[in-house]
């Protein structure tokens, strides 16, 4: 097996960012002046951009955290060598959680049912307490407690065995991902009816915590894709990360791709084909006027483009492709959030607002620039995980 | 004691729990595979065999006569009824059809995701599917009422100028529970070539010899032959795959595509599949245990490990059906509907409680028994729990259909449903028609897919006995 030991570098070097970090805080912090200025002019396009900006990432750590879980679970082997990255991407959650707080500025802007004047809404009423501010914000806080909670102690876990290689830290892992799993199932399900939902609080589906989830773990192998190309393109995972892991990635991005159609779908067509007034209304907003040519986008662009560009085998083998792949699907899923969120807002067609961009920026920026901060903190890759090799020397 | 078991035992618990246990145990040679697994086909039919077939087959005579009966007499001889217009046939019919899933993800998700233990249980696995679909079919085919004006459902020209309403999700599954059949049945054959191959190589009995040669299809187990095998199974994998999703997918909406409070719900589809691989599941591990208790050295293949992993994947879609029932009551709350909240009023507390009651506690809570590894890991104990699931999905079935039906918007039309002795005996029949087909595969053909077992034996790897680094 000495052919496939590793041989590059195992810890992040900071040379490899140089001045781009603080290009990025700076653009992070350029990004919040003009957005919080943006708001004092037009605080409701703020609530929306801001909440479609921070639905994007908030899905993309949310996934990051249920592959770590899955990967425990399962007592995965191949999924080893990137466990780390899910980890690091798991970890921004309590940043997200930080991040959040914008929102509760201007949330009556954002979910009507805030607003006084709907007080008096029998169909509020009969909603009575579950929108209810208290519950409303004690849930948020939950969420976030829970999604600290759960990625912190993983990834400390992780790293704690780097240094001796105790199997103990797998075993202890795998139960708290036990413990995590159901919890995750109802935090990711709530926070999705609470803030996405909640939108239109008449609105309502079975499915849309499932279909929020798909979004989510599909988003977050295509970021995962992503780091681990850039990472290998400045030397690092060399002998770690190979084609075979490539394959499988690009494998459950196929899988996934799937799924989020089979879900979309489900969704749309058990709604369009009952043709009930109170349940159409979600998607006759978006299926009028202007937004229609992005939702029929989505169809295409979200699903049948990466199914057929993911099918072959031997695309997924190759970084590049599935770089490309793994972009594009990431602008559909930016395309899926906003048609989520600002169709509530934008009720006679699409509006693209310069605040949707700048929230992305700030967002994003932030979220970045934490994650490299935080990326030389600890080895690149579970080191002395009992299952290394086998994850190594993976094959098809 | 050999060394390497001695080498285990000074291990710590926890680095106990991070070994991976061998696939086969006790280093069963290829040679023994071949010998064992063959040698329940060949040698003399057991006693036990004869006797099971005396229970199973009288009871799958009855499902015949019942059936015989209905279609004398017609489809009132069952208890639907208004407004229970659909009843017991197309809950037992889901419910059939749902225990075929967990065959088809061993078979082919399995396949496709590369899991090596799914080797010894996939045959049998997939014959339960067929079988269970078997079972399933009887009842949309005999709902339809003149069975004999059936083949109408087939889009082809007829006298009177019918078309099909294609606009009908019970179209839709006939297409689906069709396609899902021929596709199951040509990757279990498939699958079964090679090992027929072998019976028929060891076969004494010149009749048996041409029996099974004609069934291998001329085998020879050469390296064109194992190339196109090998390509052919790739292939009716891949495209079994959207089947397992599809199926049921469609079957969930037969109900979820009217405006049925109850019935119309966006997350039926996936909740129907998760529901249905849980389901095979359990009927997997009930038809299996008693299998290897019978064959004792099948424990060797069929390992406490195995039992362990599925009971696993019974935890995990039981959650997820648990969470799908949570998410309709909340939903149906959330809603602010007063249909959707009286539908499930009267599902927790109305004349069907009692169903509710034990769909809830089999489905959801019983299969949390599995968190704990001992009743994992103890035969018995699993027999026992599995059947909480298979009782649970029937009342699932039961809850979702009857109920509902038995309290509709109009009062004045609420009415219970009552099943006939058809009904019954129907039904009690296609247990029978399940488990005889059942022996009847286990009595002729290879029950452990041999080839594929012997190919995740330690020295089936080309690098077997290398020295490792």
């Amino acid at each position: 097996m000495s052919e496939h030991a590793p041989d590059s570098p195992q810890t992040f070097d900071y040379k490899h960012v140089g001045g781009r970090f603080l290009g990025l805080v700076a653009t992070a912090i350029v990004a919040f002046i003009a957005i919080f200025a943006g708001a004092a002019s037009n605080p409701t396009q703020f609530a929306f951009s801001y909440l479609f900006a921070f639905t994007f990432f908030l899905t993309i750590c949310m996934g990051g955290l249920f592959w770590v879980l899955v990967h425990h679970s399962t007592d995965a082997e191949w999924s080893v060598v990137v466990r780390r990255q899910l980890e690091n991407m798991a970890c921004l959650l309590p940043v997200m959680g930080v991040l959040f707080i914008p929102l509760i500025f201007v949330a009556p802007l954002l979910w009507q049912w805030m607003q006084p004047e709907n007080a008096q809404d029998p169909l509020l009423q009969e909603k009575w307490p579950y929108l209810t501010p208290w519950f409303f914000w004690g849930r948020a806080a939950f969420y976030f407690v829970f999604f600290t909670v759960a990625a912190v102690w993983l990834r400390a876990n992780s790293v704690l065995q780097d240094t001796d290689g105790a199997p103990r830290y797998t075993v202890f892992n795998r139960r708290l991902t036990f413990a995590s799993l159901p919890l995750f199932a109802v935090c990711l399900t709530f926070a999705a009816i609470d803030w996405l939902m909640g939108l239109d609080y008449h609105w309502f589906s079975t499915m849309w915590g499932v279909y929020i989830f798909a979004g989510s773990v599909l988003s977050a192998l295509c970021v995962l894709v992503l780091l681990i190309t850039a990472l290998r393109g400045l030397g690092y995972f060399q002998n770690v990360v190979t084609p075979e892991h490539f394959h499988i990635i690009g494998k459950l991005m196929l899988a996934f791709t799937i799924f989020w159609a089979y879900i979309g779908f489900g969704q749309y067509m058990l709604i369009w084909y009952a043709n009930i007034p109170e349940e159409t209304i979600y998607f006759l907003r978006r299926n009028t006027e202007s937004w229609q040519i992005l939702s029929t986008a989505l169809v295409v662009g979200h699903f049948f483009v990466p199914f057929l560009l993911l099918l072959p085998n031997p695309g997924k083998r190759r970084p590049a492709f599935l770089c490309a792949v793994a972009v594009w699907i990431l602008v559909m899923h930016v395309l899926d959030v906003y048609v989520i969120v600002l169709p509530a807002l934008h009720k006679a067609g699409v509006v693209v607002h310069w605040m949707d961009f700048a929230c992305l920026a700030a967002v994003g920026c932030t979220v970045a620039a934490v994650f490299l901060k935080r990326l030389g903190d600890a080895p690149l890759w579970p080191l002395r995980d009992p299952r290394l090799p086998e994850s190594i020397a993976l094959k098809n | 004691m050999s060394e390497a078991t001695a080498t285990i035992e000074k291990l710590s618990d926890e680095e106990k729990q991070v070994i991976r246990p061998p696939l086969v145990l006790n280093k069963r040679t290829m040679g023994w595979i071949s010998s064992y697994i063959s040698s329940i086909v060949e040698d003399k039919t057991p006693t036990w065999w004869w006797v099971s077939m005396g229970i199973t087959v009288p009871l799958t005579l009855l499902c015949l006569a019942c059936l015989a009966y209905l279609i004398a007499t017609g489809v009132g001889v069952w208890g639907n009824n208004h407004p229970v217009g659909w009843a017991w046939d197309i809950t037992n019919f889901v419910f059939w059809i749902g225990i075929g899933h967990a065959g088809t993800l061993i078979s082919a998700i399995l396949f496709l995701t590369r899991q090596r233990w799914r080797t010894s249980i996939n045959r049998a696995a997939e014959a339960m599917t067929l079988f269970a679909v078997v079972c399933a079919g009887i009842y949309p085919a005999l709902h339809v009422g003149r069975v004999w004006m059936a083949w109408f459902l087939a889009p082809v020209p007829n006298a009177n100028g019918i078309w099909q309403n294609f606009r009908s999700p019970l179209l839709w599954d006939v297409f689906a529970v069709s396609t899902y059949f021929t596709v199951s049945v040509l990757f279990w054959y498939t699958g079964l070539i090679p090992d027929l191959a072998t019976i028929r190589d060891r076969c004494t009995s010149k009749i048996k010899k041409f029996a099974y040669g004609v069934m291998a299809l001329g085998w020879r187990g050469g390296n064109r032959q194992w190339r196109h095998y090998e390509k052919a199974y790739l292939i009716l994998a891949g495209l079994s795959t959207p089947l397992v999703l599809s199926v049921h997918s469609v079957v969930s909406f037969d109900f979820a595509t009217s405006v049925i409070p109850g019935w119309h719900t966006t997350i039926f589809p996936p909740y129907f599949v998760a529901g249905a691989i849980f389901g095979g599941f359990a009927m997997v591990l009930t038809i299996m245990i008693p299998a290897c208790a019978i064959y004792k050295p099948l424990h060797d293949l069929v390992t406490i490990n195995h039992v362990d992993k599925m009971c696993k994947i019974i935890l995990l879609t039981g959650s997820i059906v648990g969470y799908a029932y949570l998410m309709e009551l909340f939903i149906a709350w959330y809603s602010g509907n007063p249909f959707e909240r009286a539908a499930f009023w009267y599902r927790a507390f109305g004349p069907y409680w009692w169903a509710y009651a034990a769909m809830m506690f089999c489905n959801v809570i019983a299969p949390q028994m599995f968190w704990f590894k001992f009743f994992r890991t103890n035969l018995l104990w699993v027999w026992i729990i599995v059947q909480f699931p298979n009782m649970g999905m029937w009342f699932e079935r039961f809850v979702i259909i009857a109920t509902t039906l038995t309290r509709d918007f109009t009062p004045s039309a609420w009415g219970m449903f009552h099943p006939s002795w058809v009904d019954v005996c129907t039904f009690l029949g296609t247990f029978g028609l399940f488990t005889t087909l059942f022996l009847l595969f286990i009595r002729f053909l290879p029950m452990i897919c041999m080839f594929e077992v012997k190919a995740v034996l330690p020295e089936a790897d080309p690098h077997h006995g290398e020295a490792h680094h």
